[in-house]
């Protein structure tokens, strides 16, 4: 049953207050109407994700070219003050404290009420996988590229010293070359714990899936597929390197960083990754040359597959944002300011189809993978109309840990299915 | 005309309501006001973002009986609050008896122990993580001399131990402190008639000792209990739930429910169960203590 008015204020007020007590900040409430002021002065602000790359300095410097052109201006950037951009939103919008633009977040159901639909400005169109992430048809979140998933990246002395020419293109060559990989001495594929173990089997899982089942997630939506069933191949494919000694059965115990760290320290041979990991790349220092090739696809599927693609530095304006038009100066700004975003694409690893930029070699690489890829898809949680219910990557990634804990292949795929059942 | 009594009496009573009243106004707002909108939220489908989360009744709390997650959670919960309990006792009050005098190796000790306490969870799971990790510290040093490596942090019930653990570590010197202040107000007449009537050093322990202790028994072990049983920054740093979700604890699993997965209805109805199940372990414990306590005064 829907809530009446007088429901909806204490909910409003239960909302803020319970985020008070939880994030010991401000009151207010749910507000569908604020004032859109389009004056040109005044204080924007911007709610951003801020990582080891994309530092508060960083944003300082990226808004700064805009507030000297617009006089008055001032692009106020804001850190999360919870656990990440989301909650962060939430606690803030709960308290009538929200931003004017945010910076991260995907839309999904939940998130479009507060959001301003961008469908009429036509820079938002032109934005990378706008039209993809849109939303029944809406565009809501515009970004600056994309972000590559399905990458392995590999170390080119440990694939000479196994012999191995030819970066493989298919899963059975991919566990062959690990067999090699393994008698030359390497860690065949590294993976940590944390967020890790799951997100590398679905960008590894993409460019073949994507072939298999060209409409995953609606199909999933629809009840025509289950998610876990649908993974099953993948995660026997996973569990058997397991046993073969191709991963580490001691991985949970590290975190991101160490995987990093092992891969690019040599003592492993491969790693699957996003683009975005051409920054720690390029800023590590190692006596090997990395190389990187496209997530191989089942026999007989055409390689490269589609590419598990996401959206970079996607932008959101809050439709209550007070200064609106500037708001939207602001993102549009940022997504199509060539020094913006060559700016944007070179911090953080991201790149965009047809954009040339100063690439190391490695970057180089994976653009050329990007324009080679016949499609970008999304992956796992997905975007837009292509999305499974809101925390599906981290569910999946907990269950795919279980496969480390002697859990079988099936018993995962049925607890990812549970999953998404209780959830949809 | 009301007597001078009464009088008086009246202006006693609205002294007592004005000095009551800004303490009365904090607890009000800070603690009954937001238990009764986690109530009312657990009674939602609210996600955080919409304007109008719906009313589901009891929806979220017969979710709770299915949840996978949720059980193992529970377990790990009553595992950790269980062993850290008794962990936290038997050493805090181990330390304090080593520690109860006032030379300076004592003081120095006091503040070694308690250390650990003023640093966040999440510094010291990080610090942990990095010593115990499958590349730390420790099993750098283990597989350079040719072991094994040890999954402090990769198998399922190591990394459980290694947390119940570190939690100790973290937190027993609150408890050493406590316990200290216990000792100290047992009169040591009481030690010394025992000793000249013969007993020994434990039989002194045992039966004078420890049972003037009582109450600071009761306090340790319920602070332990409530503390560990909403046990959340640490697991975040040290396993970040893992392998496998085999560590979350409930709290981890309302924070992750809540805000990762959008479902603060189904959070608020687990916060309210956790609320609940805290309260009443902690008025059980203080009762059995209390009785115990009766027992041997009486």
């Amino acid at each position: 049953m829907r809530l009446r008015r007088t429901e909806r204020v204490w909910a409003g007020a239960a909302a803020a207050l319970l985020t008070a007590a939880l994030a010991g900040c401000g009151s207010g409430g749910f507000s569908e109407d604020a004032s859109s002021d389009s004056g040109d002065g005044g204080t924007i602000r911007m709610l951003v994700n801020i990582t080891p790359n994309l530092t508060q300095e960083y944003w300082d410097k990226l808004v700064k070219p805009f507030e000297e052109k617009r006089d008055g201006v001032d692009v106020k950037i804001e850190a999360p003050t919870g656990k990440g951009v989301a909650d962060t939103l939430q606690q803030q919008l709960a308290a009538g404290d929200a931003p004017d633009v945010v910076e991260t977040l995907m839309v999904d159901e939940a998130l479009a009420p507060k959001m301003l639909e961008l469908t009429d400005q036509p820079w938002a169109k032109k934005a990378p996988l706008a039209k993809q992430a849109a939303l029944k048809g809406k565009i809501y979140n515009v970004g600056i590229g994309e972000q590559a998933q399905s990458l392995v990246y590999y170390n080119k002395d440990a694939f000479a010293k196994a012999g191995i020419d030819q970066p493989p293109t298919t899963l059975d060559e991919l566990t062959a070359a690990m067999g090699k990989l393994k008698k030359a001495g390497y860690l065949p594929l590294q993976t940590s714990g944390e967020f890790v173990t799951g997100l590398q089997l679905l960008q590894l899982s993409d460019p073949s899936l994507a072939q298999r089942h060209p409409h995953w997630h609606r199909d999933i939506g629809d009840g025509k597929l289950k998610a876990g069933e649908s993974m099953l191949p993948y995660l026997e494919l996973y569990d058997s390197w397991l046993e073969k000694g191709y991963l580490d059965k001691n991985a949970m115990g590290l975190k991101n960083a160490d995987g990093e760290t092992g891969f690019l320290g040599g003592k492993s041979a491969m790693y699957v990754m996003g683009s975005w990991f051409t920054a720690s790349e390029a800023a590590a220092e190692k006596d090997f040359e990395v190389g990187v090739f496209p997530a191989p696809v089942a026999e007989g599927q055409d390689h490269p597959g589609p590419q598990g693609a996401t959206m970079a530095a996607p932008y959101l304006i809050l439709k209550d944002a007070k200064k609106r038009q500037l708001a939207l100066d602001l993102v549009e700004y940022l997504v199509t300011d060539k020094k913006a975003l060559a700016a944007q694409l070179r911090q953080d690893g991201n790149f965009r189809r047809g954009f040339d930029r100063k690439f190391t070699p490695l970057e180089k690489q994976v653009q050329q993978i990007l324009e080679a890829a016949p499609a970008g898809v999304a992956q796992g949680e997905g975007y837009g109309d292509d999305t499974l219910p809101r925390g599906f990557n981290a569910a999946f990634n907990t269950e795919v840990q279980g496969l480390y804990t002697g859990r079988s292949p099936k018993d995962v795929a049925e607890a990812v299915d549970r999953w998404v059942e209780s959830h949809s | 005309m009301p007597s001078t009594r009464t009088l008086a009496r009246r202006r006693d009573g609205l002294t007592s309501l004005l000095m009551a009243g800004p303490a009365t106004a904090l607890y009000t707002v800070m603690l009954v006001v937001p238990v009764g909108l986690a109530c009312y939220l657990s009674l939602t489908d609210w996600d955080g973002y919409s304007a109008q989360p719906e009313v589901v009744g009891a929806a979220n709390y017969a979710d709770l009986a299915g949840d996978p997650a949720l059980r193992r959670a529970v377990t790990v919960t009553f595992l950790l609050a269980a062993a850290g309990t008794l962990g936290l006792n038997v050493l805090g009050l181990g330390f304090a008896l080593l520690l109860n005098g006032t030379s300076r190796a004592n003081s120095f000790f006091r503040m070694v122990m308690f250390y650990p306490h003023v640093l966040s969870a999440l510094v010291v799971g990080f610090l942990w993580s990095a010593i115990l990790g499958t590349t730390g510290a420790v099993n750098s040093f283990v597989t350079s001399k040719g072991g094994e490596v040890l999954p402090f942090l990769s198998d399922p019930d190591w990394a459980l131990a290694t947390m119940i653990a570190v939690v100790i570590w973290a937190a027993f010197g609150v408890n050493v402190v406590l316990y200290l202040a216990g000792l100290q107000a047992v009169p040591h007449s009481l030690i010394e008639a025992a000793r000249i009537d013969g007993a020994t050093r434990w039989q002194a322990f045992r039966h004078v000792t420890l049972p003037a202790l009582g109450p600071s028994v009761t306090i340790n072990l319920v602070l332990s209990l409530v503390t560990l049983l909403k046990t959340y920054d640490l697991v975040v740093s040290l396993t970040a739930g893992g392998p496998g979700g085999h560590t979350q604890t409930i709290a981890y699993l309302i924070l992750w429910d809540s805000f990762h997965d959008g479902r603060l209805g189904y959070g608020s109805a687990q916060s309210v169960v956790l609320m609940l199940v805290t309260a009443l372990l902690a008025l059980a414990v203080t009762r059995l203590r209390r009785r115990g306590e009766m027992a041997v005064f009486s």
